[in-house]
């Protein structure tokens, strides 16, 4: 049986097979060359920030006599690296937020500044990798794919070809043998910028995964389609239809259902509502801020006498009761976006090209999951933040530059 | 000419017979007005919340007891970000910008909650925005429709009878460009209906004739490459080929690639550092809070000289007030002055991409449509401008307030007990210094001159397919000839 590497000779000898599979091997270099160095650029701008947010907060604390004001200026960076596998997929990273600069004040009107950049370069997508195996990689399919049995019946060697394959199975073979080329050149580039960029192996594979189940699902796709079917156009007319439909078609109309049927609440009122509870408080009586505040934090119940008009430890009680007052409506967005999300899951069962997406940007920590986890390590900072100054601030611990050299720090979460 | 126009009205009969010719005219009917139904609906429904919302952040503020004119100052105000009318059709950068913004003494802060915020992740392609309907869509129905349009005749011999009974080869090819540019302009229908609607919105007539015109011309680019790909094809399957490879590449391909170039050749420092600058440059400025700040020293001997005083308790205006106004205008020009360096680096990123137009007609027309729509990066600006601009206004109002109508004893006095407190207050009368927000697109002539170098651009492809057709229509007389 000789056809393997038979076969292997005519593919190479294809223009069509030559052309599809050095454009899929560029698209892919530049999509994992533009992801490396993107990743790379963003380590580099956390290493930059965090060190003038350092600098900035030591020069303002040498200045700080109380703690109150201590707790005021300290500003601290909190950040979610790239993972190694960033580079394959920029998921949700183009448009929210991965960096937050946050200090003592209430939380809730920090963690929805979005440090975003230019929007009209957010509004194109990026060429990632992920991008290239859940969108492009259906399309050169279909190029590789559609005329293989019509294009025989044209140069009118179908039926010899049929009559001499005595094993059966020779366009299966074809078929099987341009898709692998194709995977191995979409593949390549993949797997060497996961080495250079030290990914695990578990990621790595499931990236390879979401490209092979991509490219056999088409496969099938095209040969099931091409048996049926005899005239080359429209073969692909019907593949680039399917393509439409589970590319473009599936997703609009799951984000339209998804999000008609999970709503979310409106981030205007969020901080309409947060600001109203903390600028309130100033023409409150004092207890009205620090009964619940003291709800929260019973430790601290035989502090809270405010005997001034202004005292720092009344200021910061506002601060978290106005984070308090927003806590079901803040719940709920952050419920709903988990929602949306899960439910854009079910979707993508549909669509391939959803799904593939999703499970690679689910391996490189750009998904909607590894945002919200994100939000959730700068909450626990914030939280732990305020154990350290409350202490200062309710007077049980003496203020001084030494016990401010403990401020914590910020370290990322891993997932 | 007369026979171009018979060519073409055969044309359209072939389709109407063809079952995949209707089917697609018909599809994309059905797509174009969906997209415009939905997009309408939401952009409406966003337009009204925010409003409303704007309404009420400004009722709240002008609500508030009287108070401390400082305590206004960090009380803050927001401001929201109305649509464009043309939004309905192109909502441009809408999704990817917040819609809100926080205003309050001696920050600038960020727009917060863009739509893409809280929606549902489903990647690029999942916006069946109208406009993205006429730029990626509805060329690949003309494709699907046109690209045997000249190759069918070839394969079938009938050029060569069409053209040996007297019909110029010129003819036959603009014959079909007619048929496809005349099933484009049909599918224009409801874009300039929807278009019409934001006349009574407030937009001015020029600018929606000149997005039509826009979407037109590349429509008619399609048509006219459409028609070019397939005069030199010697077979339809060939002709599907290339055309679908270059739909891919001008619709598919060329945004992501542009955006990700634009962003690897410009980086731009994050707000984070732009703010940690502003804050290293203030650090030898004054603190507006501390009226006894060295910094200060020479704006009081200034006012000492000009009302004939020597000390701070005998100046007619409240000297604390006149600081926190003098130390907001430093700073403010210091601030802007960073924002503007930020938003000459996101314009070059966005040039780098503009001029990238030259590879795909579809990043001409898309940047024309959202530079006239009023929803380009330019008119993202151009609201944090106006965000700027209403925050300095009703902070320098307030501190005014405080130096005018607030005595420098009460003030200095604040904390002594709760009385003393009350009577550092003025009444709620002075929060009537805010005035009502409207963000508005730029006018409409702003508008047109920075869409023209797109359709510029759209010209030269058009004349482009048109020279190309025009030959390989000629060429293949020829080769019929021979």
């Amino acid at each position: 049986m000789p056809s393997l590497k038979n076969e292997l000779w005519l593919a190479s000898r294809d223009r069509l097979v030559q052309a599809t599979v050095l454009v899929a091997f560029v698209l892919s270099a530049v999509a994992v060359i533009v992801g490396l160095n993107t990743s790379h650029q963003q380590r580099m701008l956390i290493e930059r920030v965090d060190a003038a947010v350092a600098e900035d907060r030591a020069y303002v604390l040498a200045q700080q006599s109380d703690p109150g004001g201590a707790a005021y200026y300290a500003y601290h960076f909190t950040y979610d690296p790239p993972s190694p596998l960033a580079f394959a997929a920029q998921g949700t990273r183009g448009s929210l937020p991965w960096k937050h600069r946050v200090r003592m004040l209430a939380l809730e009107g920090q963690i929805y500044e979005a440090d975003t950049g230019n929007p009209e370069l957010a509004m194109g997508g990026r060429l990632d990798f992920a991008f290239v195996v859940a969108v492009l990689v259906p399309i050169f399919l279909i190029v590789l794919l559609y005329d293989g049995q019509a294009g025989e019946r044209r140069g009118r060697r179908f039926e010899l070809l049929v009559a001499t394959d005595q094993q059966g199975g020779l366009f299966a073979l074809r078929a099987i043998l341009r898709a692998g080329l194709l995977f191995a050149a979409v593949g390549a580039p993949f797997l060497l910028g996961a080495v250079i960029s030290g990914a695990g192996l578990g990621g790595t594979l499931t990236v390879l995964g979401a490209l092979g189940l991509n490219v056999v699902f088409w496969a099938v796709c095209c040969a099931f389609v091409a048996l049926r079917l005899s005239s080359g156009p429209t073969v692909a007319a019907t593949l680039i239809g399917l393509w439409l439909t589970l590319a473009l078609a599936v997703p609009t109309a799951g984000k339209l259902l998804v999000e008609g049927t999970i709503p979310v609440p409106v981030g205007g009122e969020l901080l309409l509502t947060q600001r109203e509870a903390v600028n309130d408080a100033w023409d409150l009586p004092k207890e009205a801020t620090m009964k619940p505040f003291v709800e929260h934090h019973p430790e601290w119940a035989p502090y809270a006498d405010i005997s001034l008009g202004f005292e720092w430890k009344w200021y910061y009680a506002f601060q978290q009761v106005g984070d308090q007052t927003v806590e079901d409506q803040s719940k709920a967005l952050r419920e709903g976006i988990a929602a949306r999300d899960r439910m854009m899951g079910t979707v993508a069962l549909l669509s391939p090209t959803l799904l593939s997406e999703r499970l690679i940007s689910q391996a490189a920590e750009t998904d909607v999951a590894a945002y919200q986890a994100y939000e959730r390590c700068v909450r626990d900072f914030h939280r732990e933040l305020r154990m350290f100054h409350y202490p200062m601030l309710f007077e049980t611990k003496p203020f001084s530059q030494e016990a401010m050299a403990e401020l914590p720090s910020f370290t990322p979460c891993t997932q | 000419m007369n026979a171009a126009f018979l060519v073409a009205a055969d044309e359209w009969r072939f389709w109407l017979r063809s079952k995949l010719g209707l089917a697609a005219i018909i599809l994309a009917l059905l797509v174009t007005v969906t997209s415009l139904v939905a997009n309408a609906s939401r952009i409406s429904a966003a337009a009204e919340s925010r409003a409303q919302l704007q309404a009420v952040a400004e009722e709240t503020f002008k609500n508030q007891p009287a108070r401390h004119p400082h305590r206004m100052v960090h009380y803050g105000h927001y401001v929201f970000r109305a649509p464009a009318p043309l939004a309905v059709v192109d909502p441009g950068v809408d999704p990817y910008t917040g819609t809100v913004m926080f205003l309050e003494g001696h920050h600038q802060n960020s727009a917060t909650f863009a739509p893409f915020f809280s929606a549902a992740q489903a990647g690029v392609f999942a916006r069946l925005t109208p406009a993205m309907t006429y730029q990626v869509l509805i060329p690949l129905v003309l494709i699907i429709v046109g690209f045997a349009s000249l190759a069918r005749e070839r394969e079938g011999g009938t050029d060569r009878q069409l053209l040996t009974s007297g019909l110029a080869p010129c003819d036959l090819w603009l014959g079909k460009v007619l048929a496809l540019a005349g099933l484009g302009g049909l599918l224009l229908l409801p874009l300039a209906f929807v278009s019409i609607q934001a006349l009574s919105m407030g937009e001015g007539a020029g600018a929606v004739s000149a997005f039509l015109l826009g979407y037109a011309v590349y429509l008619l680019i399609w048509a006219l490459l459409i028609a070019a790909v397939s005069a030199g094809s010697r077979q339809a399957s060939g002709a599907l080929l290339t055309l679908m490879s270059l739909w891919l590449l001008f619709c598919v391909v060329a945004p992501p690639f542009a955006a990700s170039v634009a962003t690897a050749s410009a980086p731009m420092a994050s707000k984070i550092e732009t703010d940690l600058a502003v804050a290293k440059a203030l650090r030898t400025a004054g603190d507006g809070h501390n009226a006894n700040d060295p910094a200060f020293n020479r704006l009081r001997s200034n006012l000492f000289e000009q009302y004939g005083v020597d000390r701070v308790e005998d100046l007619p205006v409240n000297f604390r007030g006149v600081v926190a106004e003098a130390a907001e205008a430093d700073l403010t020009d210091t601030m802007n002055s960073f924002a503007d360096e930020t938003m000459q680096a996101e314009m070059a990123q966005s040039s780098i991409q503009q001029a990238l137009s030259f590879i795909s007609p579809q990043l001409a027309v898309r940047h024309f449509s959202m530079s006239l729509a009023g929803t380009d990066l330019r008119q993202h600006h151009r609201f944090l401008h106006e965000a700027e601009n209403a925050r300095f206004d009703f902070v320098q109002g307030l501190n005014r307030v405080h130096a005018e109508e607030l005595s420098y004893d009460a003030d200095i006095n604040r904390n002594a007990s709760a009385e003393a407190g009350q009577r550092a207050r003025v009444s709620a009368e002075n929060w009537r210094v805010l005035n009502a927000f409207s963000f508005e697109p730029a006018p409409a002539g702003q508008r047109l001159a920075s869409a023209t170098p797109y359709l510029f651009v759209l010209a030269v492809w058009t004349a482009l397919c048109a020279f190309v057709g025009i030959s390989r229509a000629k060429d293949r007389a020829e080769a019929a000839d021979a």
